[in-house]
């Protein structure tokens, strides 16, 4: 979830910072235009002044000084113009040169060797100012020149500094406010998207903890309306009418139970009641075998219905903490002298208690019917082995014959209703009720052959939180 | 001994009513709730037999009415209901009990013995059981039988144990799955067979009195005469 709320900031950051900084490099190109524009401006109207000047005054010993004082006069008033500068003027330089190049006049910082060679390697045209690379200056002059009608050439060049000088402080002043408009923006989007997210989260925390049994609660709303609050009622409605289905349900294995109970009960009263009348009648032997089959019938009404609510995820649990290893050394107990009777060995494989969560009633007979399977199917003189692992979640009960496995044309529909072996006499409920309850409890059910031979029979049981967690590191040991 | 039976199919109700008389209780039966108030309220009874699914009201509704009302006598609460009611449970933790259709005779008589025992005052809790000639040493944890020990486990001994405590009386195995081993489960295999013969095996040696009798269909007896 945090996560998600990152990566929609992030995102949505470097688009806010892309598009920014975007505009600023516009803005940026067309201030640097517009300032140029006008150095270009300047250039051309002052060069064309000196032009004038020069044309109109004498060549005489006074023409130095007069063309150099105006050339000067120009220099001071450079647009753009840092005044904060106390520095000497060497942002602007006059230059007029014979028509073969040789320097007649030079007004500017130093003596203008170095210009005079720039100018001569750039050929610049008239009336257009170009840039003007100096050796041993950093910042380039835009340079503006004319032709004078005595084949002389004036130049006036206008040093860039000041020009780039406003452009970086510019940029500063954009990259710092940009750092902090992209950070607060970044905030923002964050702590919207992450409250936005955590609304969602606690909508699935509470979702996650309506399980099967308790239906009955709800995910949180609140008075707003956006979609978020949408997603709840809308998971709020589904849960009304899962829960409304689930009771519908519940309503008819209850209705289908108790309607069939009534008359069984009848029935196996009224047998009893003739077998205890006359023990020795004649047809003693054969309401027996009724009242036998009156409590089979019973007793696959009962897996019917449990297999058919757990597959509708609709099982009622009563959950309490049982402890596993106990349970199966009673059912060894229990089942024991059985299987030695009929030649079979069981080995329990445990590293003591193991705690698990569940419903007793539910996985007393599901060990129950694990054990019955075994008894009724396993051929004589096999072997059964228990084992009892636990990991940081789950139980798991493997149990292990070295019989002869499970028929391979119904391996892969093990745990469906209806689905036993040939020779089987059951109903063929038994693996399906395992399967059943094991996900009715959040576990589940696996059955396969074992390579060597024999049936796998793995079942997964949430653990009991009181758990010591001892269990598995003692396992090692046990077996 | 006065019960009232409180239930509306007709066909249980008789033949309820005719077992519970024949082992020598005196029965009262209504058919529905309201009837049923009338009675518990205008005579004693030392035990009421409840089905839930009452023609006009739930039967626990009608036993936290009585309750109400006055009357304090046990009750044991018959439930074709697939689950159990979280108030049902509540009124087994009060010291009644449930049973769910259908159950045996046997269990429903058991049962009602229970319950109407823990209404009386207890006696001392014997540490010997006696039953003809077969004996059990509680504290010990030894059983013998014409003065000479039995070799039994410590389970064998818990199930002769209850036996004993119901001797006369039938036990059914699903009686007997509870108590020794404490589950309610319905094998189709016949485990508690097994133990019984093994445990008669070492009870009813060669020559003497067969005690361990088995009622087909029903469960199993301990002679007491």
């Amino acid at each position: 979830m945090r996560s998600a709320a990152w990566r929609i900031s992030l995102w949505a950051t470097l688009a806010f910072a892309c598009g920014t900084m975007l505009v600023f490099v516009f803005l940026h190109r067309f201030m640097a235009k517009d300032i140029q524009r006008r150095s270009d401006a300047w250039l051309s109207g002052e060069v064309e002044v000196l032009e004038d000047v020069a044309e109109r005054t004498p060549k005489d010993a006074l023409y130095v000084r007069v063309v150099g004082e105006v050339a000067e006069l120009a220099g001071k008033e450079v647009p753009n113009r840092d005044l904060s500068e106390s520095a000497p003027n060497d942002s602007v330089f006059f230059l007029q040169t014979d028509a073969d190049g040789a320097p007649r006049l030079w007004v500017g910082a130093g003596d203008g060797e170095a210009h005079r060679k720039a100018i001569r390697a750039v050929n610049i045209l008239p009336d257009r100012p170009m840039d003007l690379q100096v050796k041993g200056i950093g910042v380039p002059f835009r340079v503006a020149s004319i032709r004078m009608d005595d084949g002389s050439r004036i130049y006036l060049g206008l040093s860039e500094r000041d020009e780039l000088k406003v452009l970086r402080s510019l940029r500063v002043r954009f990259l710092f406010l940009w750092i902090l408009i992209v950070l607060l923006g970044f905030g923002i989007v964050f702590f919207t998207t992450w409250r936005m997210l955590s609304r969602v989260r606690q909508i699935t925390e509470a979702a996650s903890g309506i399980g099967h049994s308790d239906l009955n609660s709800r995910v949180p709303t609140t008075g707003k309306n956006d979609e978020v609050a949408h997603l709840a009622l809308t998971l709020n409605r589904m849960l009304d009418r899962i829960e409304n289905s689930m009771r519908q349900l519940h309503t008819i294995t209850d209705s289908l139970a108790h309607d069939l109970r009534s008359p069984l009960t009848a029935i196996r009263g009224k047998l009893e009641m003739s077998l205890s009348a006359d023990p020795h009648a004649e047809q003693a032997e054969s309401i027996v075998s009724a009242i036998e089959e009156l409590d089979r019938l019973t007793d696959f009404l009962n897996k019917s219905l449990d297999v058919a609510e757990a597959k509708a995820d609709a099982l009622r649990l009563t959950l309490t903490e049982i402890d596993l290893d106990e349970l199966l050394r009673v059912m060894i107990d229990l089942y024991g002298p059985s299987m030695s009777e009929k030649g079979l060995q069981i080995h329990l494989c445990s590293a003591g208690p193991l705690m698990v969560a569940a419903d007793a009633a539910l996985l007393h007979r599901m060990v129950a019917n694990l054990f019955d399977n075994e008894l009724k199917h396993l051929p004589a003189s096999h072997s059964i082995t228990i084992r009892l692992q636990s990991d940081e979640e789950a139980a798991t009960l493997i149990l292990e014959d070295d019989g002869p496995g499970f028929d391979s044309e119904i391996c892969p529909h093990l745990f469906e209703r209806r689905v036993k072996g040939r020779d089987s006499n059951g109903h063929g409920l038994g693996l399906a009720f395992i399967d059943a309850v094991a996900r009715a409890h959040g576990g589940a059910a696996t059955a396969a052959n074992r390579e060597p031979g024999g049936a796998r029979i793995a079942i997964t049981l949430p653990l009991a939180s009181s758990n010591s967690g001892l269990h598995s590191s003692a396992l090692r040991d046990a077996c | 001994m006065r019960l009232l039976l409180v239930e509306d199919e007709v066909d249980i109700q008789s033949f309820l009513r005719r077992s519970l008389e024949e082992a020598g209780y005196q029965v009262d039966a209504a058919s529905d709730g309201k009837t049923a108030e009338k009675l518990a309220v205008e005579a004693p009874y030392d035990l009421l037999i409840v089905d839930l699914g009452l023609p006009d009201q739930d039967g626990i509704t009608l036993i936290l009415k009585l309750r109400q009302l006055g009357v304090a006598a046990p009750v044991l609460i018959l439930s074709a209901r697939r689950s159990v009611d979280d108030r049902v449970r509540g009124l087994e933790q009060g010291g009644d009990d449930y049973l769910t259709k259908p159950f045996a005779l046997a269990e429903l008589l058991a049962r009602l013995r229970n319950l109407l025992k823990r209404n009386s005052p207890p006696g001392n809790e014997a540490t010997r059981l006696r039953v003809l000639d077969l004996e059990l040493d509680l504290l010990r944890r030894e059983a013998s039988r014409s003065g000479e020990l039995l070799q039994l486990t410590s389970q064998e001994f818990v199930l002769l144990e209850y036996l004993c405590r119901n001797a006369g009386r039938v036990v059914t195995r699903s009686m007997i799955l509870d108590k020794v081993w404490g589950m309610r489960i319905q094998p189709d295999t016949n485990v508690v067979d097994v133990h019984i013969y093994r445990l008669r095996g070492k009870v009813d040696g060669k020559g003497q009195q067969p005690l361990i009798r088995t009622l087909r269909g029903v469960g199993y007896v301990l002679k007491d005469r």
